[in-house]
């Protein structure tokens, strides 16, 4: 497979700052930036492109080779792994008790049953049941930096690798320089300094309830982090109900009532991204959590919109 | 009158050709970006008084469209 | 382990921390951007001597949409009252007046300039525009507009695009408007130059049955078309300093008269209105007294340029305005603006404003009986020499809510001047311009939601 297929970026003037953008991680991305001339825009660009790629080869699970396959291949193997590997793997054994086993990084295999692709095709009862010996982090064990689980079992840091991307590349581009950036992967984003000769970095969060591409706010983001979980087209429809692509990884089942999207505003990107998908998993209270954290959200269940500041 | 609007005309275009020497950088655009600075700051307050002076003199119009629209007395 | 309900930002920003290898950057700033922007304003504007009183209200919403597009749509309701000059010259002994209605007479006291007290009505007016960028440098400008008063019918439609230059330190516009504006005069359209009918109507009644012209030529409705074109250049010079010239041409075709308005008719040697025989049947005007006429086409150009300088926070706005007309009506406009910050979230703004004119060829005081008729004439002191003061100051706020509160106080004063050789016998010892005082009081309120 041909990894680093289509990896440029480009630079464009928009009015009074610059746009970079490439893709990583699936995902269209941009560095927006206060840079007074090409030049200095596309180093900034360069810079957030290549940590953003660094860390797609690093930890995707689809990239042969990496420390990921590594893990996900040992077949009951015991793996030794670098820092950077182990500090997240940290990271998500945290989450995974700080969330009460609803964020589990081993939950990938699920996807083999499920598939969200807006269809009827809901999996029966024994073929979920099929899967869930191999879900399941209490069944891992990690004594930093080694970690050992059985064979059929796979990580997946798919749901923290994006959020770290952009944290890591908003470091990077804060020592780089004074000039505030806009590093957007694929919606979860970080502006890293407050701007200089606008008031804010303006926004939009799209609304899944419009077909049309209509905000269903506009932010002004003077610095932070904004990241939003949820996917309107990801989903499965039988009868009336509709099945989010948030799995719970106790039942094997998609959360029931899980709002459509949540964007959370915090200030890292990995906080944000984290709350936003805890919340998720908290299905009808996911409202409730949010504001027990005292952060800013804005919660989508559609027709509603509920909103706190 | 049409000398008057030759006049104009001249003007506009010599301020013009000075335009390309003027200017800030992007950057500069702080105090220009404040309301104040904004050349309608109050476009309610701009259009009242464009409607009053229109019923109320011969001349209308000029910051923008001619504006009236009434019968005004 | 934690209760389900404890809150773990706290433990996730240690363990973000932790992961990150840095301590956490500042604190997040983040604000959702209200999506309508409402500006509304309630004025009070009145005239002494029982003149013109408006009583307006108007409701200005902004939506923001992604990307720098705005809908904007405005709505004004007006209601007015009070009495208009009519365009008659005072007199010795006091006149009569019909109504326009045609039902009614009116009598004005000796010595007074002669003002028409039927004139009540509201508008209503709207206004709707939508804005966006074309690409990168180029922004589009659609609007359309509306207006209804009982006698008086305004449709409009405006565009207007502009384009960036110079790291968009200059932009460049043009602007086109189109407006047909529809008459029905109560009592209908007078023809242009005849004498003042009699009250033999018999009631106030405006309903006009079926339209066209009736029996003594009159027609009940009649329009006029207005293009505007405007060429506007804005540059900013510094970080302090921005600029904007335009220039607009302007073409109004059709029924430019005002229904309402009328002249004296007077002697050749004393100046005096004419008197008439009365009717023996309907009560009717005390003297002669003729419709007016204006031409029917008229062209403006105008120059307008505005300068915006900010010192150290303290804001000064200067504007001047030449217009000049196939009329012969040529005006200059002089304004200012200091706009003074007082404390962090308040502002005084005091405003001064000049204005002259020169009168259209056809204006006119009088027509003299027996002198033949001029194809053109109007004795509307609007059309007259004039200059007209304002002096005002605005006080602006920032309320505990975060909005924007403003009142704002304005006298204006208009001082007519009617040259003597324009006077005849005894008009020449009397106050024959209806100088103009009048106070604006407003208060704005601005308010996201």
């Amino acid at each position: 497979m041909s990894a680093t297929r289509g990896r440029h970026v480009e630079v464009t003037q928009a009015s009074g700052y610059w746009v970079g953008r490439f893709a990583a991680m699936a995902s269209p991305c941009e560095v927006l930036c206060e840079a007074p001339n090409r030049a200095q825009a596309l180093a900034l660009t360069k810079i957030a492109a290549a940590e953003a790629w660094r860390i797609e080869d690093r930890f995707s699970r689809y990239r042969a080779g990496n420390v990921i396959d590594r893990i996900n291949t040992a077949a009951g193997a015991a793996v030794s792994v670098d820092a950077e590997t182990a500090q997240l793997i940290d990271f998500s054994r945290t989450l995974y008790e700080l969330s009460h086993g609803k964020f589990d990084v081993t939950s990938g295999v699920l996807r083999r049953v499920w598939v969200f692709d807006g269809s009827d095709n809901i999996p029966d009862a024994a073929a979920v049941q099929s899967v869930m010996p191999y879900v399941g982090w209490q069944r891992v064990s990690w004594q930093s930096p080694t970690l050992q689980m059985p064979a059929g079992m796979q990580i997946d840091l798919g749901g923290i690798g994006k959020e770290y991307a952009v944290d890591r590349a908003a470091e990077l581009l804060r020592q780089a320089s004074d000039l505030s950036c806009l590093v957007n992967l694929g919606g979860d984003l970080v502006v890293t300094r407050q701007p200089r000769f606008r008031d804010c970095w303006s926004v939009g969060i799209e609304s899944t309830a419009a077909q049309v591409s209509l905000p269903a706010s506009l932010l002004k983001l003077k610095v932070g982090a904004l990241a939003t979980s949820g996917d309107a087209r990801r989903y499965l429809l039988k009868g009336k109900r509709r099945y989010s692509h948030i799995l719970d990884p106790k039942t094997g089942w998609p959360v029931p009532n899980a709002p459509r999207s949540v964007t959370v505003a915090a200030d890292t990107c990995t906080q944000a991204g984290m709350l936003s998908t805890l919340a998720m998993l908290e299905g009808d209270a996911a409202e409730a959590f949010l504001a027990a954290q005292g952060v800013q959200y804005w919660c989508d269940r559609g027709s509603e919109f509920v909103l706190d500041v | 009158m049409s000398k008057s609007v030759v006049v104009s005309l001249v003007c506009a275009l010599m301020i013009c050709g000075g335009c390309a020497s003027m200017g800030v950088e992007p950057w500069e655009r702080d105090v220009l970006a404040r309301d104040e600075m904004q050349l309608t700051t109050d476009p309610v307050e701009a259009a009242l008084d464009d409607h009053i002076y229109f019923s109320k003199e011969a001349s209308s119009g000029g910051r923008g469209f001619g504006g009236g629209g009434c019968g005004c007395n | 382990m934690a209760n389900d309900k404890t809150p773990i930002v706290a433990a996730l920003a240690a363990a973000t921390c932790a992961l990150l290898g840095s301590s956490l950057p500042d604190p997040v700033q983040a604000q959702e951007e209200p999506k309508w922007d409402f500006n509304t304003a309630l004025l009070y504007y009145g005239e002494d001597n029982d003149r013109v009183q408006d009583l307006s209200l108007n409701i200005l919403a902004r939506r923001n949409f992604v990307d720098d597009r705005f809908l904007t749509a405005g709505l004004t309701v007006d209601a007015l009252t009070g009495a208009s000059p009519n365009g008659a010259l005072p007199q010795s002994v006091a006149q009569t007046f019909t109504q326009p209605s045609g039902g009614r007479t009116y009598t004005i006291s000796p010595e007074e300039i002669p003002t028409d007290d039927t004139f009540r009505d509201s508008r209503v007016a709207v206004n709707v525009n939508w804005q966006q960028p074309l690409g990168r440098l180029y922004q589009l400008n659609v609007g359309a507009s509306a207006s209804a008063e009982y006698d008086y019918v305004h449709t409009g439609l405006n565009a207007r695009i502009s384009r960036d230059f110079n790291q968009k330190n200059t932009t460049l516009s043009a602007g086109l408007a189109l407006a047909r504006d529809t008459l029905d005069p109560v009592g209908g359209v007078p023809l242009a130059l005849t004498p003042m009918r009699l009250a033999d109507r018999g009631d106030d009644d405006d309903d006009e049955g079926g339209g066209g012209m009736s029996a003594n030529g009159w027609s009940s409705k009649e329009s006029k078309d207005v293009l505007d074109v405007v060429f506007g250049l804005t540059q900013v010079v510094s970080r302090n300093f921005l600029f904007q010239a335009n220039y607009s041409f302007s073409d109004a075709s059709g029924y430019l008269n005002d229904p309402y308005k009328i002249l004296s008719v007077v002697d050749g040697v004393t100046g005096d209105a004419v008197p008439l025989v009365p009717d023996p049947v309907f009560d009717g005007p005390s003297h002669l007294y003729l419709y007016e006429h204006r031409p029917d086409e008229r062209v403006k150009h105008s120059l307008y340029l505005q300068g915006k300088y900010n010192m150290a926070g303290k804001v000064l706005d200067l504007s001047y305005r030449y217009m000049s007309d196939d009329w012969e009506i040529d005006s200059h406009t002089l304004e200012a603006r200091y706009r003074w910050p007082v404390g962090r979230s308040s502002y005084l703004e005091p405003h001064l404003r000049y204005y002259t004119q020169t009168e259209a060829s056809f204006y006119t005081p009088s027509i003299v009986d027996g002198a033949p008729l001029p194809g053109y004439a109007s004795a509307d002191y609007r059309l007259g020499n004039f200059d007209a003061f304002t002096v005002g100051l605005k006080y602006g706020w920032t309320t505990n809510s975060g909005n924007d509160a403003s009142v704002r106080l304005e006298l204006y004063q208009q001082l007519g001047d009617i040259p003597s050789q324009q006077l005849i016998g005894n008009q020449l010892g009397r106050d024959n311009y209806p100088d103009l005082n009048a106070i604006i009081l407003q208060f704005g309120y601005r308010f996201g939601l």
